[in-house]
């Protein structure tokens, strides 16, 4: 019997609301530098997490142990564990909205692959690609390749009629560099991650002639100076872009955070962008087919979608779970996920982006007078009041419609709603551009994020003479 | 004895035995060294959301990690249980990952001569914690919610309060046995301010203590500093833009300055080339007024523990002294690639503390007419380069030592290299932050501050 029979088993003879969600990821991680390899580890994790919601309250359990007589004492924990708690609520009940709840069994593309490829391939490409980095300049002092992959299977069945499955495959590479000349250091890396197998990870248009990339560029980055500080009229690369919607915007619109008075509330239906920007967070992602985070339903068993955010300028949808579609008298949008078995669901993104325009970068550059195009995302975080900050990588000074000079890295800031008001031209080029790292919000989640070149105005952080 | 105690226990006899086997198993099939960590712990956790009660819930759970060198090659494997055909599937995993490569000579565990048995820190675990029931954290956290949100501006996103008991063993084919078991009672909180169209930035804090008894007064008082800090933040001002010192709290000292510092002195930093203070101990590498410890046997802070990743019984040491560089943070691994010895540092360090100075904070406040006080940092720090740029959170401007508001918008950069050899003043007061590590405040100079 699979485990979805199992699950469903046990569910059909609970009354009241009960969730179980079985989980086993397997995973490998690889990280090669210096000629050594300081990781090569096989990960395997495996449980069922259950959700019981008693006269309105929530309580949670889980177990590793995936016997029936292990899942059946796990529901009667989390439905012990609720019924506390209902007591604490007081007249305060949860209810949720029912949604499209998927009854489908799915395996990804590339999971078959990824699955039955060899120790042997996989760990030797990465050591390979560590030595290709090291080899490519003589600036090197340290070359650094990484590779991780999640092999996921859940099996999620609802008592209200959820009964799904799925496979997918998520790997991910990353390749970073520190050159070194007369003393003086500079990192650049490079990476991706993808839904999908190995030979699709490898197809992802950033992993292009990826190492002579970020050779040249850390090594070009030795002799670059800084930007000039202050709110500059500026290009957002792909990464950059997905950055912005992902920190300042896509966490701002998750409605816990709406809930709890983020700066997006009570703005639905106002104009909180240019015109120009359109942007969503989908789990099916139907654009360049690269990107990491979809999904066929969430860990509430509701079926994924594309969820428009912002509709040319005007803030329509937040992202829902079951829970705070029901408070929002909205449909739920599938944005309920958990890291592990052991984590309850929580409302995170899957794959924000902003919709390409009609705009050419080769034209966005041509009509600047003066300004930065920015490139290579760092790490980001974001406010509730809409106040981010970002690391780019690097940055190319316009001058006279033409990109000049590389300069080193900076930071970036501004009020989420503002910049996008700014926004005054986007490409019709897209990229996915964050599949590598995770998203952290009490719990990890693999989420991707992209979208066209856009040209705005924004504050970069600089030194004061 | 509590029931979570007796089953802890009963969990533990099983994890030995089978970290034991699967040592066997992994020399049966020939590895050279084979370490095993094994865990479990029972954790019971409640969390309110918009404050409300949101969610109850009780976890037990196990992990068996296992390293294996073979031929002085390495790989490893993980499991959530702890069945005899899984651990020994995981070794043959291992065994696998390391046949496939690459063979390091400086590859070495040490034997149980190098770490005999690590002594038994008793305040780490506390029975009142382990008998905690759902119903006590309840009251627990609802004590917490009322203080909380007892200013209506007070706009909880999160509260978060759990009691874990956990045991850990980790063992190698040489003879290294360790075990310690440990409770903690830990809370984390985060919101914002809310007053009619106006919103602070999101800010949180928490702490973790082993012992039951006291902490609820620990936990109120940390409520109401909290609640007091994010609506003082509410209507931000205009910081000014200039380029001089700035008052770190000591939350920002730990997340500014720490980890350039932990950076340059970590064994992997030195054994690679990437540490600016490879060659520097008993030198002088930041301001004479710095001195930073590390003090892992010590109740106060929630990282103690009697032995590091490697199995070595930890120790106290003192690692800048008067500004002074007097050791770097070695494991066995990097010890062994740098002909040194170990600090007993694998995993930490893991309860550091900054000695205060002499000044007093008032006065520090005072050192230039205007002046940014940074509480949050949230940007980049390049540990290599040691530049940082980002926007300061949850800070304030001071004009001639009156606080004029909180600030928004403001971004800082600097040189930490350049921030930490010319400190200007390091408070006679120290502060607890997140229960991990002692901090006091300290101003640095030459940092870039860019208003709106």
């Amino acid at each position: 019997m699979s485990m979805k029979q199992i699950l469903q088993q046990l569910a059909h003879k609970q009354s009241g609301y009960v969730e179980l969600r079985w989980h086993k990821r397997t995973s490998n991680s690889f990280l090669a530098t210096k000629g050594r390899v300081d990781v090569a580890n096989h990960s395997l994790t495996e449980g069922v997490g259950v959700r019981a919601l008693v006269d309105g309250a929530w309580g949670f359990a889980a177990t590793a142990d995936v016997s029936e007589a292990a899942i059946k004492r796990a529901i009667d924990q989390a439905r012990a564990n609720a019924s506390l708690l209902a007591k604490a609520r007081g007249s305060h009940s949860i209810e949720l909205r029912k949604g499209r709840l998927s009854t489908k069994d799915f395996t990804g593309e590339g999971f078959r692959e990824l699955q039955s490829m060899s120790i042997a391939d996989k760990l030797g490409k990465i050591i390979e690609l560590e030595h290709q980095l090291a080899k490519s300049s003589s600036r090197m002092h340290t070359a650094r390749a990484r590779y991780t992959e999640y092999l996921e299977e859940k099996a999620i069945v609802t008592s209200d009629g959820a009964s799904c499955s799925f496979q997918i495959a998520q790997p991910e590479v990353s390749l970073s560099a520190i050159v070194e000349k007369d003393g003086q250091r500079a990192t650049s890396n490079k990476g991706a991650g993808v839904s999908g197998g190995w030979s699709c990870l490898f197809r992802h248009p950033t992993l292009d002639h990826m190492v002579d990339e970020i050779a040249k560029t850390s090594v070009d980055l030795l002799d670059a100076k800084y930007p000039e500080g202050g709110r500059k009229k500026v290009i957002l690369a792909p990464a950059v872009v997905g950055l912005l919607c992902h920190e300042a915007i896509g966490h701002t619109v998750e409605a816990d955070f709406v809930k709890a008075g983020s700066v997006a509330a009570g703005k639905i239906g106002q104009d909180v962008a240019s015109s120009l920007v359109t942007m969503a967070d989908s789990g099916q992602e139907n654009i360049s087919g690269y990107a990491v985070g979809n999904l066929p339903f969430d860990d509430e068993g509701i079926e994924t979608e594309n969820t428009v955010i912002i509709r040319d300028g005007k803030l329509v949808s937040y992202l829902h779970n079951r829970e705070s579609a029901a408070e929002f008298g909205v449909n739920p949008t599938g944005n309920a996920r958990a890291w592990l078995f052991s984590d309850e669901p929580l409302i995170r993104m899957r794959n924000t982006y902003i919709v390409p325009g009609t705009s050419k970068l080769s034209d966005m550059i041509s009509s600047m007078d003066d300004g930065y195009l920015i490139e290579g995302a760092g790490s980001g975080q974001a406010d509730s009041n809409g106040e981010f900050m970002f690391g780019c990588g690097y940055v190319w000074e316009i001058k006279n419609g033409k990109k000049t000079n590389l300069l080193r890295e900076a930071t970036l800031s501004g009020i989420a709603f503002d910049v996008l008001k700014t926004v005054d031209a986007v490409s019709s080029e897209f990229q996915w551009d964050l599949g590598t790292g995770h998203c952290g919000k009490g719990q990890p989640a693999k989420v991707d994020a992209g979208g066209p070149y856009i040209r705005c105005e924004i504050n970069i952080g600089g030194r004061q003479s | 004895m509590s029931e979570t105690k007796d089953n802890i226990k009963n969990l533990s006899h099983k994890l030995d035995a089978a970290a034991r086997d699967t040592l066997a198993y992994a020399q049966k099939k020939s590895a050279d060294r084979a370490k095993v960590s094994a865990s479990c712990s029972i954790e019971k956790r409640l969390v309110v959301e918009n404050k409300q009660f949101t969610l109850a819930n009780t976890l037990e759970t196990q992990k068996v990690g296992i390293g294996i060198h073979k031929d002085q090659k390495k790989g490893s494997a993980s499991l959530n249980n702890y069945d005899a055909n899984g651990l020994r599937q995981s070794v043959d995993d291992a065994l696998a990952l390391a046949q496939f490569s690459v063979p390091d000579e400086y590859l070495t565990m040490p034997d149980a001569k190098e770490a005999p048995k690590a002594k038994t820190l008793d305040f780490m675990w506390n029975d009142r914690t382990s008998t905690a029931s759902l119903g006590d954290l309840q009251e627990f956290t609802q004590a917490m919610l009322a203080r909380l949100t007892k200013d209506k501006r007070v706009a909880l996103d999160r509260l978060e309060v759990s009691t874990s008991c956990m045991w850990h063993g980790l063992y190698n084919s040489l003879g290294v046995a360790q075990t310690e078991t440990q409770t903690s009672l830990s809370w984390s909180f985060m919101g914002m301010a809310v007053d009619g169209d106006a919103v602070s930035g999101f800010d949180y804090d928490g702490r973790s203590v082993y012992a039951w008894d006291g902490a609820l007064d620990i936990a109120l008082k940390q409520c109401d500093e909290f609640a007091e800090k994010i609506v003082k933040n509410l209507h931000p001002v205009k910081a000014p833009t200039y380029k001089g010192p700035v008052l770190l709290t000591p939350r920002a000292v730990e997340e500014i300055l720490l980890g350039t510092m932990l950076y340059h002195m970590s064994g992997a930093s030195v054994m690679d080339g990437k540490s600016q203070w490879g060659d520097k101990i008993n030198t002088q590498v930041v301001s004479n007024l710095i001195h930073l410890s590390d003090d892992p046997h010590s109740a106060k802070f929630s990282g103690a523990t009697a032995f590091d990743g490697d199995g070595l019984p930890t120790s106290s040491r003192i690692l800048i002294n008067n500004g002074k560089l007097m050791t770097h943070l070695h494991d066995c691994y990097t010890a062994k690639r740098c002909k040194t010895k170990s600090t007993a540092t694998s995993g930490g360090p893991f309860a550091l503390m900054m000695a205060p100075g002499r000044d007093d904070l008032k006065t520090m406040m005072n050192a230039r007419a205007e002046m940014l006080v940074v509480d949050r940092f949230s940007g980049n720090i390049d540990p290599i380069k040691g530049d940082f740029s980002g926007v300061a959170k949850s800070s304030r401007y001071f004009m001639n030592g009156a606080d004029k508001g909180a600030v928004s918008e403001t971004m800082i950069a600097g040189n930490l290299f350049e921030s930490l050899s010319q400190v200007l003043a390091v408070s006679s007061v120290t502060e607890d932050v997140s229960g991990s590590m002692q901090m006091p405040w300290v101003l640095i100079d030459h940092v870039s501050v860019t208003g709106n």
